[in-house]
């Protein structure tokens, strides 16, 4: 099957004014080797791209998220590591399993984050209702409902509601997914050390 | 041994004498970036989600984009914001594309076209049997976005926090995770 890199690439760079869901470093186990490599991802939407380097034009491979899994990995000998399991052709062979590893306790617990709510069918789901709200309190204020926008541009001009409050929860939040994390990893013996991804770049490294 | 540097200008690091020349040759071809690039992907996570419950899935006419492409007879189906265009008879996609940053315009007469606005004029045909149906794919195609279903989900939820003063996703109990994909914590 061919998939148009082009669009996907458009994507990947179309949104130069829109930062992305997520970015940053993570240690990424190579398919056939067991050592990992240290990459630069990229959430958007239900795409998490992986690049050599931030600066690269190009990444260098992607992972569809649409229905996968996200999980933390306690057992791991890399510390703050966690997979992602993306499924296969149903019925048939199973999915693969993205070993990764965060760089740190706040790291891992924003990526699991991050990763857990990128389902498109999940934020779909909320448009119907949502929708309706609206044009409910609109017939009711004796308002005419307008459209969503167009133009990419309208989220850069917006302005968070009750900003305050999202902040105390989110951080709240995060605290908690930490805490957890960290009695995980409390309960578990493993501290290993961080492979140096040092040396030639195998090419089927990825 | 060699530094071989790409399309582009990207170095794609040194490659030391292992294995036979032959098959030295195959890896770095593999790795060889082509003007769009070529980015890994797993085809089983490509192939399974051209499985999953279509948004819209029909027998349409289409057209790549090159000069001199001839209509075919392809079944077009939307899974979440990806295309996939399957040869009538075969169970895998011939091809995929990704639904986003891309135009979708109406062709006379009863057909679209799809383009990516990095490059407007590559254009991917479609021809249905109807105006009607051809207006359902297009309403259909321009939603499927990530980006835009993103857009309208952030614009109703203002626009009631505006009227209501509360949240809606609150009111709804919509989970943590997906209030962070609609940015609510964003600047």
């Amino acid at each position: 099957m061919k998939l148009h890199q082009k669009s996907v690439l458009s994507f990947f760079h179309g949104y130069r004014t829109q930062a992305p869901d997520r970015e940053g470093i993570l240690l990424k186990k190579g398919a056939r080797s067991i050592s990992y490599q240290r990459r630069w991802f990229v959430l958007r939407g239900n795409l998490l791209f992986y690049l050599e380097h931030q600066a690269d034009r190009t990444p260098l491979g992607l992972i569809l998220l649409e229905n996968c899994q996200v999980e933390p990995r306690l057992g791991a000998t890399e510390p703050y590591a966690f997979t992602i399991l993306t499924p296969g052709v149903e019925g048939t062979e199973g999915g693969r399993t993205y070993k990764l590893a965060a760089e740190n306790q706040g790291e891992l617990a924003a990526w699991l984050w991050a990763l857990a709510g990128v389902s498109w069918r999940r934020l779909v789901a909320l448009l119907p209702p949502l929708e309706a709200q609206y044009r409910e309190l609109c017939q009711a204020a004796g308002q005419e409902p307008s459209s969503p926008p167009e133009d990419c541009g309208f989220l850069a001009t917006l302005s968070p509601p009750s900003s305050f409050q999202e902040l105390h929860e989110h951080f709240g939040k995060e605290i908690r997914v930490l805490q957890v994390v960290r009695r995980g990893l409390q309960s578990s013996d493993n501290r290993g050390s961080r492979s140096q991804a040092k040396g030639e770049q195998e090419l089927n490294s990825c | 041994m060699a530094a071989v540097v790409l399309p582009g200008g990207r170095r794609c690091g040194t490659f030391l004498a292992r294995g036979r020349p032959a098959a030295r040759r195959a890896r770095l071809a593999l790795r060889v970036l082509g003007p769009g690039g070529a980015m890994r992907y797993n085809e089983k996570e490509l192939q399974a989600l051209s499985r999953q419950p279509a948004e819209l899935a029909a027998e349409l006419g289409m057209r790549g984009p090159k000069k001199g492409s001839v209509l075919k007879r392809r079944l077009v189906k939307l899974v979440v914001n990806f295309l996939f265009y399957f040869r009538t008879d075969e169970a895998e996609p011939v091809g995929a594309l990704l639904l986003e940053h891309c135009r979708v315009t109406q062709e006379e007469p009863s057909g679209f076209s799809i383009s990516f606005i990095e490059d407007p004029e590559r254009k991917y045909h479609f021809e249905c049997r109807s105006e009607e149906q051809c207006q359902e794919w297009m309403g259909a195609l321009r939603r499927a976005s990530y980006e835009f279903m993103r857009r309208s989900l952030i614009f109703y939820r203002n626009e009631i926090q505006k009227m209501t003063g509360k949240d809606p996703l609150e009111q709804f109990g919509i989970s943590e995770e997906a209030r962070f994909q609609l940015g609510g914590l964003k600047a």
